[in-house]
């Protein structure tokens, strides 16, 4: 029992009445066990990774400040999410544009809507229009709520439920106070991310320390995990959740499938799932993770862990269950909107399966053409990653991108060396390789499967590389690879230049958005 | 542990010295344009096959060296950008399939002199996907900007650019540069000492 147990379990003792004080002692002793192993676990997270979790969460503080105001994909319908369920305690109930007052008036100030989309525009210049800005920030303009959040409004309620704790803590600042005091939460998310992380590579490769520290600090300095996390957005807290999808999964794995291991894994499922409903893309490789894990337990032990299975899969559906009451009982969006994205198919599965495989690959003989002119590895995805910020408007120059590709290349050829030479290993670990790629596969088919509804008239809707960033882990992971990859000798300084090729990426980046929107 | 620090050091002086020679650089300027300022964008044409169209009475100013055109897309296609005069190609450049927004801007080798009474072509492939050509109606053109390396480098632009980063803010004021760069600074320092203490 931890000091603090003990504190806690006097502090409950009736001194005249002893005989109700010893089950008194053990109620306060049977709480404190799970507070004080949650403590003791904390403890065992080495320093380097929380090192790696305060460098994410410092990155994307510069991020928020460097960013300006509603300069990020969204934010102004994920902010007015957080507004509406703070000031009238309910979601918003439409999907339209039609922003509250206070917000519009602020957004008009701005220039918001001429700078967003715009490369050639740049935010306020003058003491005149910060004046104006001042003017639309006064008290006069404060509106209660607004019941519109633009496409936020389908999304579920719990990073907005957390967004609504600095509101309120900002309550009597004006809305840029707010904004700002939102930002810096969404900040500590990535925190959480690169700390998930870490835990992962040491599960994944727990032979090679320093490994561990080279993938999830990279992870840590990743530009677009910095910008994405610097806003308000909920894609902030969906990488930290399924970082730690990644981490719960890997440790069942590493150290067998018990109750606490399914506790986890269920827990993290649900707060997925009332993160953002991209999540649901990782639904799939979680159900075959629970599979493989319970065939080895089975075949370990003789005994099918029904307990722990049942755990796992009866917290993972609280959400989807919560869903279904909402869907039945009211017209909430959110539901919604999964129903429409469903039921929205307007061609055949296989031109949905050829889209879906040329939006993330090269086309094969024999598919139809869907985007002609366009190598969507490279163009969409590589390129997006390279730097792709603002709301999508402010890449790189095209050589950087063309440049981008040597280092990419190097890492894919060190980490393909370090899986050839551990491929003896690889073979013991095949149920969790596929799980890996079940979780990749399961994200990709969400984002095709939701672009092609949106095709002909839009080529590629979701092509943006921030819905990759669940899979953020395996990117640590791989560089760690790489970094092995070079050897016993040069691993350690080739993990060096990939941490400081991050590093120089994020800087690059971060004068790329200062020149494109102050310049 | 010495090739860790080597490489260390080497790598943050390699960074160092390319954010200096970025800071040297020109930001592009706008050398001409036919944009009245203030004036909203409208559509003058779309095209969802591929097309092609060409604007006369242009003027190419001397060491243009980025053509930016309005042209609308969710994933835009590849746009290759001609400029003739007398029918003869003075200067061209392409721009790769991909970009989003209302603009596109693609790279032209310079040339060192101004043409006048040039004609601009732009063409690009698309399928399905509609792409909009943007300016104004009433005369019927094509916004087209000319965009040139500016006299001022980013080091000279510094105040200026600190300034508009102060404004639009929760609490205004360049102080918020200084907060930026000290956060970049603590990361570089985080980051430096946890690689020299964790790897061998």
């Amino acid at each position: 029992m931890s000091r603090w147990g003990g504190v806690s379990a006097r502090a409950l003792v009736g001194e005249r009445k002893p005989a109700r004080v010893s089950g008194r002692l053990r109620l306060a002793g049977r709480l404190a066990r799970p507070a004080a192993g949650a403590t003791a676990a904390l403890r065992r997270v080495p320093r380097a990774a929380w090192v790696c979790a305060l460098v994410a969460i410092l990155n994307a503080i510069c991020w928020s400040i460097i960013t300006p105001p509603f300069q990020t994909p969204d934010e102004p319908s994920h902010f007015a999410y957080v507004k509406q369920l703070a000031e009238t305690g309910g979601p918003p109930t439409s999907g339209s544009g039609a922003l509250s007052h206070e917000e519009k008036v602020v957004l008009d100030a701005l220039h918001a809507p001429q700078v967003s989309l715009r490369p050639q525009n740049r935010t306020l210049a003058s003491a005149a229009e910060e004046r104006t800005l001042e003017g639309a920030l006064a008290p006069r303009n404060a509106s209660r709520g607004s019941p519109a959040a633009g496409n936020a409004a389908g999304e579920p309620p719990l990073y907005y439920a957390l967004e609504a704790i600095p509101y309120e803590l900002a309550r009597g600042g004006t809305l840029l106070d707010r904004l700002q005091l939102m930002r810096l939460l969404s900040a500590l998310f990535a925190g959480l991310t690169a700390l998930f992380t870490f835990l992962f590579v040491r599960e994944a490769l727990p032979r090679t320390a320093w490994a561990w520290t080279v993938g999830a600090l990279a992870v840590a300095l990743a530009p677009l995990l910095g910008f994405m996390s610097g806003s308000v957005n909920p894609d902030s807290l969906l990488f930290a959740v399924s970082a730690a999808s990644f981490y719960v999964l890997a440790r069942a794995f590493r150290r067998g499938f018990d109750m606490p291991a399914a506790l986890a894994i269920g827990g993290v499922s649900a707060v997925g799932l009332l993160t953002k409903l991209n999540f649901v893309g990782l639904i799939p490789g979680i159900l075959l993770a629970l599979a493989v894990l319970a065939v080895r337990t089975l075949r370990a032990s003789g005994r099918l862990p029904y307990r722990a299975l049942a755990l796992a899969l009866g917290i993972g559906a609280i959400p989807v269950l919560a869903y279904a009451a909402v869907s039945t009982f009211s017209d909430s969006p959110t539901v919604g909107v999964v129903s429409s994205a469903a039921g929205s198919a307007h061609r055949s599965l296989v031109s949905e399966l050829v889209y879906v495989w040329q939006l993330f690959l090269p086309r094969l003989p024999g598919m139809a053409n869907d985007f002609p002119g366009l190598f969507t590895a490279r163009q969409l995805w590589f390129d997006g990653y390279v730097g792709l910020y603002g709301w999508l408007d402010t890449p790189f120059p095209g050589w950087i991108e063309t440049l981008a590709l040597a280092p990419a290349g190097a890492i894919l050829l060190l980490c393909a060396r370090s899986l050839l030479r551990a491929r003896a290993t690889l073979r013991h670990r095949i149920g969790e390789l596929f799980v890996y790629a079940a979780l990749i596969l399961g994200l990709l088919l969400t984002i095709g499967i939701d672009s092609y509804h949106a095709f002909p008239a839009i080529d590629a809707e979701y092509a943006q590389v921030r819905y990759l960033l669940p899979l953020l882990p395996l990117l640590g992971a791989i560089l760690a690879l790489a970094a092995r990859g070079a050897g016993r000798r040069w691993g350690p300084a080739v993990g060096v230049l990939i941490v400081l090729l991050f590093l120089a990426h994020d800087v690059f980046s971060q004068l790329q958005v200062v020149a494109r929107f102050y310049g | 542990m010495r090739s860790v620090k080597v490489a260390l050091a080497g790598g943050l002086t390699v960074l160092l010295l390319t954010i200096g020679l970025t800071l040297l650089g020109s930001p592009l300027s706008v050398a001409r344009t036919n944009r009245p300022p203030g004036r909203p964008e409208e559509p003058i044409a779309t095209a969802n096959s591929s097309a092609s169209y060409c604007q006369d009475a242009e003027t190419l100013p001397r060491a243009t060296s980025a053509i930016r055109v309005w042209l609308d897309a969710v994933a835009g296609p590849r746009v290759t950008l001609g400029v003739y005069s007398r029918g003869r190609r003075v200067t061209s450049g392409a721009h790769g399939s991909g970009w989003v927004g209302g603009s596109v801007t693609v790279p032209v080798k310079p040339l060192d002199r101004t043409v006048y009474d040039v004609t601009v072509c732009i063409s690009f492939v698309v399928q399905d996907e509609t792409v909009t050509l943007q300016g104004t109606n009433e005369p019927k053109r094509l916004w087209i900007e000319y965009l040139r390396p500016g006299r001022q480098t980013w080091a000279s632009l510094a105040g200026t650019i600190a300034y508009h980063m102060g404004l639009g803010r929760a609490a205004p004021g360049t102080w918020i540069v200084f907060l930026a760069i000290a956060l970049v600074v603590a990361v570089s320092m985080l980051t430096s000492r946890l690689l020299i203490r964790e790897l061998p």
